[in-house]
């Protein structure tokens, strides 16, 4: 068997062109195209029709699958989404082949990351996308088989890989399969003339898996957050509106190490100095830093506090249920935050723990 | 139903172990359908067969919807040229049709002995059952040891093994369980 990177390449170094084509716009198309849909294989289209459904007319392109004449329609304005393209040149199809007669890489060895790729890839990656996972799912199955599902893609995206070069090129798939693993691995002695293969498409994904940069009015809440929390609980300064905010982030992530910690500190929090409190908070802090990024119309909620007190009592304490961490941070302070811990006696029953002692300081 | 067709002459002991492992492998029945003359028509200036023109030219025979036709031949095969050269030619198969066609003449020479005839069989058997997969859709397998693996592969042992591994095995079998008959 032939190693990774035993290949040898000829002197000559021509670039190849990258694979591209993608249709952008519905207007692109026209009867009796050829066009690849990802992940399905190649179509040709045979017109646009307009149908009535659920009483508006739309307009769809049909299009019907070269291999067994399965039908296609396809919302004019979904054409430029669902990442149709031209079938590739026979200049890609040639890059494509000095792509997979190149040296091998390392597989990757993560699955997720793996399987993850793959689909972007054969959705997104043109023709060399679909020749990139062919190549790095056989450079796998050469440190081990395949599992059963990746051997289900391999063999897929073999058959859209096969598919299109025969369209492309013009012979028969058997003959365009026999080209694909000649490429793969030619036989013993032969010497493919390969030329620089071209540069496979850099993948970002779609748009709700990529990573989104941290936001800078996020940071700023953070920031403020944090300060509130730490200025509060250290210098007795009430937290007010920020504190209720974090109350309720936290309640609907469902923190439990918050409660628990404010629980601890707010048994002892009668007699015990502040500091203790200040740790107590900075150990549900942690969570709190990822509360604000799912919960952001937490503002909104903050309002009622400019309210008078009665009103604050009634209503703020009713929206939150139990929201201990703050309660507690305050309480132990000083009185102004006391009067807004007051109203959760009312309500939940861990509440009454934090709040009865700061009354007590109060008097 | 598999209908052997063979274009040149084999011996009947060749054909009989080929139609019992076609049998174990797909399922399905085998017969030879007797010998047919060789189309001349497909031979080129090189006298190589082009092997989409053997096929396309090979004298029909009778047959019923879903079965496969197998022609057998003893001539070089050509195949056209790709990109990177020309992949060697062992057989051709139209996918997912119903004709397949498979040259003895890159096989070992059958010999005389018990192990040089057996080899010989061993391996026709192999290329008949790679592009009879063809036929229901198979594609290459990289796994060495299944007869879908390509037959140039420099993976494969001298005698190379003549069974489908688990993952064809069952999309074949998938594949006839869908035939219309």
């Amino acid at each position: 068997m032939r190693t990774p990177g035993k290949r040898e390449r000829s002197e000559k170094t021509e670039e190849v062109p990258s694979t591209g084509g993608t249709i952008a716009s519905s207007s692109d198309l026209k009867a009796g195209d050829r066009v690849v849909y990802p992940k399905q294989g190649v179509y040709r289209v045979t017109g646009l029709e307009q149908k009535d459904i659920a009483g508006q007319r739309l307009e769809f392109v049909r299009m019907s699958r070269e291999e067994d004449g399965a039908s296609v329609l396809v919302p004019l304005g979904k054409v430029a989404t669902i990442g149709l393209r031209r079938v590739a040149s026979a200049d890609d199809i040639e890059g494509v082949f000095h792509y997979l007669g190149a040296t091998y890489g390392d597989p990757e060895l993560d699955w997720k990351v793996r399987h993850r790729d793959n689909v972007e890839r054969l959705i997104a990656g043109g023709v060399l996308g679909v020749a990139e996972v062919v190549k790095g799912l056989h450079s796998l199955s050469r440190l081990r088989p395949l599992p059963a599902k990746e051997r289900e893609l391999y063999d897929s995206s073999r058959h859209l890989l096969v598919n299109e070069i025969s369209v492309s090129l013009g012979v028969p798939d058997v003959i365009a399969e026999d080209y694909v693993d000649y490429a793969l691995m030619p036989p013993a002695g032969v010497k493919l003339p390969l030329k620089t293969p071209p540069t496979p498409v850099e993948l970002k994904g779609p748009p709700w898996k990529r990573k989104k940069p941290v936001a800078a009015e996020e940071e700023d809440d953070l920031g403020l957050a944090d300060l509130g929390i730490d200025l509060g609980a250290l210098e007795g300064v009430g937290v007010g509106a920020t504190d209720s905010e974090e109350s309720e982030e936290g309640e609907s992530e469902g923190e439990k190490p918050s409660e628990e910690a404010a629980e601890e500190a707010a048994v002892p929090a009668k007699p015990v100095a502040p500091v203790k409190a200040a740790a107590a908070v900075k150990t549900a802090a942690p969570a709190k830093k990822i509360a604000p990024a799912k919960a952001p119309p937490a503002p909104r909620k903050a309002e009622p506090v400019k309210k008078p007190e009665g009103a604050k009592k009634a209503t703020a304490p009713a929206k939150k249920a139990a929201p201990p961490p703050k309660k507690a941070a305050p309480a132990k302070k000083v009185a102004p935050p006391a009067k807004k811990a007051a109203p959760p006696p009312k309500k939940g029953a861990p509440a009454k723990k934090p709040v009865k002692p700061a009354k007590g300081k109060k008097k | 139903m598999i209908r052997i067709v063979t274009l040149a002459s084999f011996d009947p002991g060749d054909i009989t172990f080929l139609s019992k492992t076609l049998y174990r492998s797909f399922g399905v029945g085998t017969e030879h359908a007797g010998e047919r003359p060789l189309p001349r028509k497909a031979e080129q200036d090189d006298g190589r067969f082009d092997a989409l023109a053997l096929l396309d030219d090979a004298p029909p025979v009778r047959a019923y919807a879903d079965d496969k036709v197998l022609y057998l031949c003893d001539v070089d095969l050509a195949n056209p040229e790709g990109p990177l050269g020309e992949p060697p030619a062992w057989g051709y198969a139209i996918q997912g049709g119903e004709r397949a066609l498979v040259s003895t003449f890159r096989f070992k020479p059958r010999g005389v002995t018990e192990a040089s005839i057996e080899i010989y069989r061993r391996r026709l058997a192999r290329e008949s059952i790679h592009f009879l997969g063809h036929l229901w859709d198979l594609h290459h397998c990289y796994d060495a040891r299944c007869a879908m693996h390509p037959s140039w592969s420099p993976a494969l042992p001298d005698d190379p093994e003549f069974e489908l591994d688990a993952f064809c095995r069952d999309k074949s079998e998938r594949r006839i369980r869908l035939a219309k008959t």
